[in-house]
């Protein structure tokens, strides 16, 4: 399942979307850029920059950007269930509520960003971790850990304009494991450094916390 | 995790400070706490200086971004450590100052262990009261450490070396969950907005010179007396 799902992240673009420009690496990152300075801070905006639009980003971007969104699209699932089954109440409430409003963004971000080779919205199943408060905050400061070092482990794979457009959300990110473990009580930041994770580990990661596919 | 060397860690952490005061706060076990501090990108930028780096060094260009980064660090370093001296936090906020504290003083130590006789010197500050209040202590932690977040965003983009690289993302998303933390505490939302910012190098030198906290700066010629350009 692994090997499939790097297999599909790994798969060489569309015949179409070849014998575009060589210098589409920066032409995706800078749309990138734009995209989630200002355009992206809203709602998705009709002809929103598309990395497809004008060049071909290098394969390394895809990849990364592509296991990145298989992430967000595991936040905002889980987010989404947690709300709608809802059982959270006071901070962790109130948590879930904004935090799920920025992974909708981040989410958009990178579907923007990919364009048409942005991989399509797997299955999930949360179980209990998406109902039950305590199961929720353990399971939501592990998913937002995981993220952080998803994004750290793509941070040398990418191009330099990739990277500070993926910064952005880093650090929120970040932002959103120490909040979580502040409401619970666990260290927000037991460690000097996040250690980075490969896509390997990514995805084992997202298979525990309840990607099916 | 695996792989832990007490050899690399005594460099970082030669008088165990760090694994210590992380501990007596009761926030995480010793073993948790060098996993952490040897496992990640410390001991791959450490690991660097002497392998990655073997022919040539840092570039010219790395150097300047770690001197840059270190003087924040050690801006940081000495503000948890005044604070924690001057025994003026109570509570959660008097742990995280341990904790946050420790681990911006193993940043300074790794970056030193890179950069060797490159070092920047540690300049002289003053932090005006800050260290003395806890409220004001919150207020100018979170400053920092927002401040910081957006400085190694910054930085990063611009970074040759992937050691280099790699050691200032992993410690970037360290320094965003200090805000976070300092930010809770202070009772102001940790995530405020979906994506945060980078700020240049200049935009955050002139945030840091309008605090007037830097009092001598001995890594730079020729200017002895800070800018107040508040």
């Amino acid at each position: 399942m692994e090997s499939e799902i790097r297999a599909r992240t790994g798969a060489p673009a569309p015949s179409g979307q070849s014998g575009l420009p060589e210098n589409g690496r920066a032409v995706v990152a800078r749309r990138a850029l734009l995209a989630g300075g200002a355009a992206l801070a809203g709602a998705a905006i009709a002809g929103a920059p598309r990395l497809t639009d004008a060049a071909q980003p290098s394969q390394a971007d895809l990849n990364a950007l592509n296991l990145l969104l298989l992430v967000e699209y595991t936040e905002n699932a889980f987010y989404a269930e947690a709300l709608r089954r809802g059982r959270l109440r006071g901070e962790v409430r109130e948590y879930a509520r904004t935090v799920a409003e920025q992974e909708k963004e981040h989410l958009e971000f990178l579907r923007s960003a990919l364009g048409g080779r942005a991989e399509d919205e797997p299955r999930f199943e949360f179980g209990e971790k998406a109902a039950d408060p305590q199961a929720f905050a353990t399971a939501a400061g592990d998913l937002e850990d995981l993220s952080v070092a998803a994004y750290n482990g793509q941070g040398t794979n990418v191009s330099p304009e990739t990277l500070a457009a993926a910064a952005k959300i880093v650090s929120v990110e970040a932002r959103h494991a120490a909040w979580i473990r502040s409401v619970v009580g666990q260290p927000p930041a037991p460690e000097a450094t996040d250690t980075p994770r490969s896509e390997d580990q990514v995805l084992e990661g997202l298979q525990r916390a309840g990607l099916r596919r | 995790m695996s792989g832990v060397d007490d050899l690399s860690f005594d460099r970082l952490d030669a008088d165990g400070a760090i694994a210590e005061s992380a501990e007596r706060a009761g926030v995480v076990s010793r073993a948790t706490f060098l996993g952490g501090a040897l496992g990640g990108s410390l001991a791959l930028l450490a690991a660097g200086s002497g392998q990655a780096w073997a022919q040539g060094g840092p570039s010219e260009r790395d150097v300047a971004i770690l001197n840059y980064a270190i003087i924040l660090e050690y801006l940081q370093a000495s503000f948890y450590t005044e604070a924690q001296r001057m025994k003026a936090l109570r509570g959660r906020a008097a742990d995280a100052a341990e904790v946050v504290g420790a681990v911006e003083r193993a940043h300074v130590e790794a970056f030193k262990d890179v950069l060797g006789k490159q070092a920047a010197k540690r300049p002289s500050f003053d932090f005006q009261g800050t260290t003395e209040d806890q409220n004001a202590f919150l207020k100018t932690a979170v400053a920092f450490e927002d401040l910081a977040v957006a400085a190694y965003k910054g930085q990063a983009p611009r970074i040759q070396g992937s050691s280099a690289l790699a050691a200032a993302l992993a410690i970037h998303s360290v320094e965003a969950r200090h805000a976070a933390w300092m930010r809770y505490l202070f009772g102001v939302q940790p995530a405020s907005r979906a994506f945060d910012e980078p700020r240049s190098r200049q935009q955050t030198l002139r945030v840091v010179n309008s605090t007037n906290f830097i009092t001598s700066s001995p890594s730079t010629q020729g200017r002895r007396t800070p800018r107040y350009t508040g």
